[in-house]
């Protein structure tokens, strides 16, 4: 064979071989690729089907309607009346950008697919061509308070969760800054850019330095060992290992006991009985009351975090007052506040009441589940009487409300930058407890007694007027 | 006898494949269209009787066209199902095409010196260019379509045809050049292919400046007597792509997309990802033809055409389409083998090679494996200018495939030239 035409089969051997490749990548792609790209919410086949479900409606405890869905010339349209009372609790579900929180968590429920393989179940209802009907969701939101809350919020950054603390229903749940779903084309640009994230709901993702509403952990971890020395001798300030603790304004505070400690907030006396407790039982403290573990809940939650590296006594002091790197979601400072509230029970938080289809029948219902024990209740029962005192004559006296006893603990979180956090964790009424409630108020500079105390106090009013 | 000739023939498989779409598209509207039925028949007469006409008056390759043939029919079921009345008029193009096809079939064949015309394609090919600049129309982003009395066609369709003529021609006259221009024949050969590239560079046509370096890189490895220019070449290619990575904003978006095509998905990566969507929802055997949602993907009925196909026909299909360009490029490259006259054995591989590297750009681009260039699926896509040029193609092939009566060209006499310089 000539030259030319052994070059000539070389190429026809490399054009063969590009040909072969094609056919082994793609037959790779198919295999083990697709599956898994065909999630994606871009994939406009997966709501193929969806749209001839009408998708079911959304009401608060009362009835009221959140977000329904109506067809408009064969095509369905979903409504979202409240606007962004509810951005980031009920989500938003679009053909081109997707689903998100109670809309993706219960989109089967929404849509009543019962089917392991949804994506299957939906052809068989594109080629059955009969109209359907979705399921409605019952939510455990109280709209009025939804609106309180979202009004107290206005102008802050922040979030704030109020919850039944006995039975883990979700009264209110507020993150600013907010987004409305009813609006998400136009605005989408803009809240994606945006580097306030307005898409993050912070009730459930947002991280924040507790500050000292963790000496309520703290104060159950000394509680619980008859070792801790529960007396102290406050000069306003402490070093430890070359870390100086302050308290606020250098204000020593003199001899005082546990109650006195956690009345005036008193950095030394905590960042001391921190020392005494240990790193390994104040975590394990943390992690009863949930930090570090997954929250199951109706959205997705991040995880509260407490340090699992080593630590230093400077660096267990600077952690026992809640700063350190402790970082907290809001709604677990809500659950840690209903613990305390509920005999150290804490009760796992519930979003959707029930689920109903389209005949008005309960199908599904979320009941009161205990999650951890925190604490014994003659322990918590001294945590709530302390905690009384705090808004009695403590830090906390803006969140006093006239014939009713508030128990609360404020926190004033430093954080990377120059603000630090409000926050304020209550319940009341202190001895019966209706409603247990967590302010975060994100870079407010002012502290949780002055920012956070009276959102707390405004609301916890509106939730023991309105609720029976 | 009826069912030897079914079983038996590959025209006989073809019906089959083409008796079955009918049934299909019978049942497929609500209403039946005429229309339909009449153009399926239209196309299976003129499938069964241009076949029986090729082999009469050819003595050449009999499979090239059956798989052209395959190709077209699939491309036609497809383009059909996305949208009928593109169907329909893609199998008027499909009559326009084959009477092209045996015209230019007798053109190439009655003309003998189709070697001497260098300089004609090159000024025809130039002609092409300037027409693009100053009266082209731009469709999606490039300027590469002319309007000729309210029809619109691509020039680079031609030029990739003529840019294979003028290699084939130049190295069947190699040995007069190099008397002329010794040793710098070679470099202002590479200079003039190279500036091929560059003004469809230029025109943002990337799909066939890439297809027309790979078609040229083939004939200059197997032809070029200076192998040291071939290495050169190499390096070149590559500092090149490196330069136009650097400097141009749509090649870097091209590859950033290749990249990731999620990132951006809302934006850039959106036809890619709806794509992949539609190769990934067809599976081993597809959704079966009509039961997908191929038209969620921007521009299905030409570039993207093998996603439809792969969605509602499978992933062995894909593969058959896949298998069918391999085997149309092993029947060139065989004619290449066999033919005996130079200029036609470039000629052979050089539409090969186009044909192969066309088919493999899109398909590479489509399913992801390579940067996107916009560019048709020969035979598939639907459009006039690549069908037309794909006939021509293909009917140069069916020449070339033929044992042919004509003296090679480095013997003819040096004065016919310069007259036609």
């Amino acid at each position: 064979m000539n030259l030319e035409s052994k070059r000539i089969i070389r190429v026809l051997v490399f054009i063969s071989a590009l040909f072969i490749s094609l056919i082994l990548y793609l037959s790779y792609f198919q295999l083990f690729k697709a599956e898994k790209i065909l999630e994606n919410p871009f994939n406009k086949r997966n709501f193929i089907g969806q749209e001839k479900i009408l998708r079911g409606k959304i009401v608060d405890r009362n009835g009221t309607v959140l977000a329904y869905s109506d067809k408009q010339d064969d095509k369905q349209v979903r409504h979202y009346p409240k606007g962004s009372l509810y951005g980031h609790v009920i989500g938003y579900s679009y053909r081109e950008y997707g689903k998100s929180a109670l809309e993706s968590t219960y989109n089967d429920e929404l849509l009543d697919l019962k089917e392991s393989n949804p994506i299957d179940e939906l052809k068989d209802i594109l080629k059955s061509g009969k109209e359907k009907f979705g399921n409605d969701l019952t939510l455990t939101i109280d709209n009025e308070l939804q609106k309180k809350a979202y009004d107290l919020l206005k102008g802050n950054k922040g979030s704030i969760v109020m919850m039944n603390p006995s039975t883990g229903e979700v009264y209110a749940m507020v993150s600013n800054p907010a987004f409305n779903p009813a609006t998400l084309r136009e605005d989408w640009t803009d809240l994606v850019e945006n580097e306030d994230s307005y898409l993050l709901n912070r009730s459930t993702m947002g991280l924040y330095a507790p500050g000292s509403i963790f000496k309520v952990i703290t104060a159950t971890a000394a509680l619980e060992d008859p070792k801790v020395d529960k007396t102290f001798n406050c000069q306003g300030s402490t070093t430890i290992l070359g870390y100086t603790l302050n308290d606020y304004g250098k204000e020593a505070h003199g001899n005082l006991n546990l109650e006195e400690a956690l009345v005036k907030s008193c950095n030394v006396s905590f960042g001391k009985m921190g020392v005494e407790i240990g790193k390994d039982n104040l975590r394990s403290m943390a992690e009863r009351y949930m930090l570090n573990k997954e929250i199951p809940f109706d959205l997705q939650v991040a995880k509260s975090r407490f340090s699992k590296e080593k630590m230093d006594n400077a660096e267990l002091a600077a952690t026992a007052i809640g700063q350190g790197k402790t970082l907290v979601t809001p709604l677990n400072m809500a659950m840690v506040a209903s613990s305390i509230a509920n005999d150290g029970q804490m009760v796992k938080p519930i979003l959707v009441k029930e689920v109903k289809d389209h005949n008005g029948d309960v199908i599904k219902k979320n009941t009161t589940k205990t999650l951890a024990t925190t604490s014994s209740p003659e322990i918590s029962n001294k945590i709530t009487d302390m905690m009384i005192e705090v808004v009695n004559r403590g830090t906390g006296t803006k969140a006093r409300i006239s014939n009713v006893d508030v128990a609360g603990k404020t926190g004033t979180a430093e954080n990377e930058t120059d603000k630090a956090h409000a926050w304020f964790i209550g319940f009341a009424p202190a001895k019966n407890p209706k409603v247990a409630v967590a302010v975060v108020l994100e870079n407010n500079g002012s502290t949780g007694g002055t920012a956070a105390a009276p959102i707390a106090r405004n609301l916890m009013v509106k939730a023991l007027n309105t609720l029976e | 006898m009826v069912k030897k000739w079914l079983m038996k023939t590959p025209q006989g498989l073809l019906g089959i494949i083409n008796i079955l779409a009918l049934i299909l598209f019978i049942f497929y509207g609500e209403n039946i269209e005429t229309n339909i039925i009449v153009s399926i028949v239209v196309f299976m007469g003129i499938v069964y009787v241009s076949n029986f006409i090729l082999s009469k008056v050819s003595k050449g390759d009999n499979y090239i066209f059956l798989i052209t043939c395959m190709l077209l029919s699939i491309g036609i079921i497809m383009i059909y199902r996305i949208n009928p009345a593109r169907g329909i008029k893609q199998i008027a193009l499909f009559g326009v095409g084959i009477a092209l096809f045996f015209a230019t079939y007798f053109i190439i064949k009655k003309v003998k010196n189709w070697h001497k015309y260098t300089n004609v394609y090159l000024g025809v090919s130039l002609a092409l260019y300037l027409g693009t600049l100053l009266f082209g129309t731009s469709i999606g982003g490039a300027k590469n379509w002319i309007n000729i009395g309210g029809l619109g066609f691509q020039p680079s369709e031609v030029i990739k045809i003529l840019f294979v003529f003028f290699i084939a021609s130049y190295y069947s006259n190699v040995g007069k050049y190099k008397k002329k221009f010794k040793e710098k024949t070679s470099l202002i050969f590479m200079a003039i292919s190279y500036s091929f590239m560059g003004f469809l560079f230029l025109q943002k046509e990337i799909g066939t400046a890439v297809l027309l370096f790979l078609v040229f890189n083939v004939l200059f490895y197997v032809y070029e007597e200076n192998r040291k220019l071939i290495g050169l070449n190499f390096i070149g290619a590559i500092v090149m792509a490196v330069v136009g990575y650097m400097l141009f904003g749509h090649v870097r978006i091209r590859v950033d997309i290749w990249l990731d095509p999620w990132k951006d998905i809302a934006g850039r990566g959106y036809q890619i990802a709806q794509s992949l969507f539609a190769i990934g929802t067809g599976g081993l055997f597809g959704t079966g033809i009509g039961l997908g949602y191929p038209d969620f993907i921007p521009e299905v009925h030409t570039d993207f055409i093998f996603s439809a196909i792969c969605e509602e026909m499978g992933l062995f299909t894909g593969i058959g389409v896949i298998m069918l360009f391999m085997i149309m490029v092993y029947r060139g490259i065989k004619i290449a083998l066999e033919q005996d006259n130079l200029f036609y054995r470039i000629l052979a591989l050089g539409i090969t090679a186009t044909i192969g590297f066309q088919a493999f750009i899109i398909l590479g681009g489509v399913i992801n494996m390579i940067p996107l260039t916009g560019i048709t699926l020969p035979f598939i896509s639907y459009g006039g200018s690549s069908l037309i040029s794909g006939f021509i193609c293909l009917a140069i092939l069916q020449v070339a495939s033929e044992e042919l009566d004509i003296e090679e060209g480095e013997d003819e006499d040096e004065s016919r030239v310069q007259k036609n310089n």
